[in-house]
């Protein structure tokens, strides 16, 4: 425990001061997140100018969703992502191997192995946005939506990292697959939504399919207190269980590859 | 510059070939281009209640599958090519060949339209099925379409050129690309459609180049416009255009200057 | 064919010490150093030559080779190749140079050689005959007629390689500029290699600048060689010659019919090396007549050779004597 603290640490010092090399692009990444939060918060204040009501949503509630989706998109793009990303880069070329022989668990290693500083603006804006929804609402969260907002949010994380695990066991086998991880990473963006904007063949896809407007909306409606319990277990539950199975996969996938490679 | 025409089919072909050969890569790009449809989804949903503006339902269909078909056909990719071979140290190589490397690499781009149309035409058929009522009936804005849309990749491509070249000064410059692409969405008309602006926003956006990658050619498939207002946008566009293609190349010469004196 | 006149050229470069709070603090404020990475190199190299750059790291070989095909510009000096200036890249120019380096390649990644081929054909605009008759040639002299169909990506690192050498070749240069060429290939293919250079430049008659880390490709295709360590030109000459400045002494490999005590051999020179039946004695050139036939007279030889030290030996004297001096 105490050492994979410790290669946490680590990687994250070796992520920040590479970040910090390139002058300019820093500078600019941190203008870049927060213009892109702004890009994100336009389209809807456009729609909510026209309506005050939108699939059963308040413009406040909308944006607690949102603020949920900017959160989790910081943390795909902010860590998952580039991380990854690594990873297919390393089958590719071969290295791995070094990867794999470090005592440190080879999912954690991988996971964290990059880190982009600047998505924590990300996460400061989500919580700007959540501060403006319940000001705009009139009352603060009461401590157990809290609680258990944080819980599905975690369920959340869990599910997108489940997913992104899942498409680099691919790259074990079809290497050129960095593209498949840019494509959930675009298909992710139907999450800003809460799933009831979503009729009829799309609302099956995005909640059974692939749940991605519930990761969003749940947290949301967890925060506003909407949320009855018996979902907010079966999703916890869902979550567990889809990370456990993604993590069997991975660990089989490594197995494989390990076996296979001279 | 005849030397050029002759030159040019060959790098057509050539780039055809690598787009076949990276059909997989292609596809996936493509499919990861599907802003137009998230937006579509909250408008829809919004104009369940009724029309927003003058868009329905269907009104907002034409529009997001428009603006999702010229992306599709004139989207560029050139910034990115150029950030890596300046990256990886290729770019050396190239600049020894007798060509221009910003011709080679339009060819590329423009050899991959008939991937493009693999993906295009699904797209159309949609349009058509679902929202043929809103389309132009007006054969010459159909006629004008097609420079709108040379005219909307051609700026596209400069502007992906000219952040390029940055990259020949500045270690990374690919970020500076997503800036101007958060503008872009926002201004092109990509996000929200012009007409739903805020008045005094609307009044900045139609005058700002971006309108003139996207949402001109979307408004001519609508029909937006009578005959003489499409020519004089036209004409905005390829004088915007023009503009671009000077401005490209200074930043070419000024940034291969820098290059060839710090880095080769 | 080349001209390089009092040639300079240097680099600001950002230097930052390690650790995040450093890191930090370059945000703010950068400290530069001049990097002197060619400094007053003055050499002409005629038509038809071969010539070897060779030098440790980071001495300045690869930026003037950069310099010469105008991809760096002097920061003072002048150079012409083949009359023109590089810098202004004129076509004339681009069209009778060609550079290879070894680790970064031309050839396009998912596509058959002979797509870079066509490709390249229409960017030198090479008449078809010429181009038809260069093809076959070089398939010949390379044994490339199995590779040409298969995708780059597919082909072993030699494969690669000499398919990479024949397209840098197809528009017939004048003017070779390669950059550690065999860096990476097994022994086969770096001779296969050199054969290749060796019988271009003296079909075709081509300027050959080579820079390499092997001294077996210096040695068996230039017979002149340029050493540059730290930016400067220290040796421009044979490379014979170089060998004998440097490193005047001569090696005994001896073989003995029975072992040898090494204090034996003590009195011939100095041991480099002794195995029970084996020895290898270095001796300076004057002693070399008394050592031998003292050799032959006092031991019970098997074998005995006299070759020159190996060349990286040479080198890392030349070098170490120049960070002596």
């Amino acid at each position: 425990m105490m050492r994979a603290a410790r290669v946490v640490r680590a990687q994250l010092r070796a992520s920040i001061a590479m970040a910090l090399q390139y002058r300019l692009e820093f500078a600019v990444e941190g203008a870049l997140a927060l213009l892109w939060v702004g890009v994100t918060l336009f389209p809807l204040i456009v729609v909510f100018g026209t309506r005050p009501e939108v699939a059963g949503w308040t413009f406040p509630e909308m944006l607690v969703v949102l603020g949920w989706f900017v959160a989790l998109k910081g943390v795909l793009e902010g860590t998952l992502s580039p991380s990854l990303l690594q990873v297919i880069e390393h089958v590719r070329k071969g290295t791995l191997d070094f990867v794999l022989l470090k005592p440190a668990d080879a999912q954690l290693l991988v996971s964290l192995s990059k880190i982009e500083p600047w998505r924590l603006i990300d996460l400061a804006a989500a919580g700007a946005i959540f501060g403006v929804a319940f000001h705009r609402i009139g009352r603060a969260p009461g401590t157990g939506q809290v609680l258990l907002a944080a819980a599905l949010l975690g369920a959340a994380v869990l599910v997108l990292y489940s997913i992104a695990i899942l498409v680099v066991s691919v790259a074990f086998v079809a290497v050129r697959v960095d593209n498949l991880l840019y494509l959930f990473q675009s298909v992710f963006d139907v999450a800003r939504w809460p799933s009831t904007v979503f009729r009829g063949l799309l609302a099956v896809i995005f909640t059974f399919v692939l749940p991605l407007a519930l990761l969003t909306t749940y947290p949301a409606l967890a925060l506003l207190g909407k949320l009855t319990p018996g979902t907010a277990v079966g999703a916890l539950f869902g979550a567990l269980l889809f990370a456990t199975l993604a993590r069997a996969i991975w660990l089989a996938s490594i197995r494989r590859y390990t076996s296979a490679s001279s | 510059m005849t030397r050029i025409l002759r030159l040019y089919p060959q790098l057509l072909r050539t780039g055809f070939a690598e787009a076949v050969a990276y059909r997989a890569e292609f596809l996936i790009w493509m499919f990861s281009t599907n802003m137009p449809l998230v937006m579509l989804a909250i408008w829809a949903a919004a104009a369940r209640s009724g029309p927003v503006a003058n868009y329905t339902q269907q009104g907002f269909a034409a529009y997001y599958l428009a603006a999702l078909l010229v992306r599709l056909m004139t989207g560029a990719w050139v910034v990115w090519e150029m950030t890596m071979e300046i990256r990886q140290g290729t770019l050396g190589l190239r600049l020894l060949r007798p060509i221009h490397p910003l011709l080679q690499w339009s060819a590329d781009n423009i050899a991959a339209i008939p991937m493009r149309g693999v993906v295009a035409i699904p797209v159309i058929g949609i349009l058509l099925y679902v929202a043929r009522s809103e389309l132009s009936h007006d054969w010459f804005s159909w006629l004008l379409l097609c420079p709108a849309l040379l005219g909307a990749w051609l700026l596209y491509f400069l502007v992906q050129a000219m952040i390029g070249t940055l990259a020949l000064r500045f270690e990374s410059a690919a970020s500076l690309f997503d800036a101007w692409l958060g503008f872009s969405n926002v201004l092109s008309g990509y996000l929200v459609p012009l007409d739903l602006f805020p008045k005094a926003f609307r009044e900045l956006a139609v005058v700002l180049p971006f309108r003139f990658q996207l949402s001109l050619p979307v408004e001519l498939m609508l029909g937006r416009w009578s005959r003489i207002e499409a020519l004089e946008l036209l004409g905005a566009q390829w004088a915007y255009v023009l503009l671009f293609l000077v401005v490209t190349r200074a930043a070419w010469r000024s940034g291969l200057r820098h290059y060839a004196a710090y880095g080769g | 064919m080349i001209e390089v006149s009092h040639l300079r050229k240097w680099y600001r470069v950002h230097r930052r010490a390690p650790g995040l709070r450093a890191a930090l603090r370059s945000l703010f404020h950068r400290t530069y150093e001049d990097v002197k990475a060619v400094e007053d190199v003055t050499f002409s190299i005629s038509a038809g030559e071969r010539v070897g750059f060779l030098g440790p790291n980071g001495a300045g070989k690869t930026t003037t080779l950069k310099v010469l095909s105008g991809l760096l510009y002097p920061t003072e000096g002048r150079v012409s190749v083949g009359g023109f200036v590089p810098q202004g890249r004129a076509r004339g120019f681009l069209e009778q140079i060609t550079l290879v380096m070894g680790q970064k390649q031309q050839l396009l990644w998912d596509l058959p050689p002979s797509e870079t081929f066509l490709l390249n054909r229409a960017i030198y605009d090479i008449p078809r005959k010429q181009y038809e008759a260069t093809v076959a040639e070089l398939t010949e002299l390379l044994d490339l007629a199995p590779l040409l169909g298969k995708p780059t990506r597919q082909l072993s690192l030699g494969e690669r390689m000499k398919c990479e050498l024949a397209v840098a070749l197809l528009h017939r240069p004048k003017v070779l500029f390669l950059d550690e060429p065999t860096i990476g290939l097994d022994v086969s293919m770096q001779a296969t290699v050199r054969g290749f250079v060796r019988a271009y430049n003296e079909r075709f008659g081509a300027t050959v600048l080579l820079t390499s880390h092997y001294m077996e490709d210096v040695a068996a295709l230039c017979p002149r060689v340029m050493v540059i360590d730290k930016g400067r030109l220290i040796y421009d000459g044979g490379l014979a010659e170089l060998v004998r400045r440097v490193r005047p002494d001569k090696r005994m490999l001896l073989r003995f019919s029975r072992p040898v005590e090494r204090r034996d051999l003590e009195s011939l020179g100095a041991v480099i090396e002794h195995r029970d039946a084996e020895a290898i004695v270095q001796v300076s050139k004057d002693a070399l007549q008394a050592a031998v036939s003292r050799a032959l007279s006092s031991l019970p030889l098997n074998d005995l050779t006299v070759e020159d030290p190996p060349l990286e030996e040479v080198m890392r004297d030349l070098f170490a004597q120049g960070r002596a001096a």
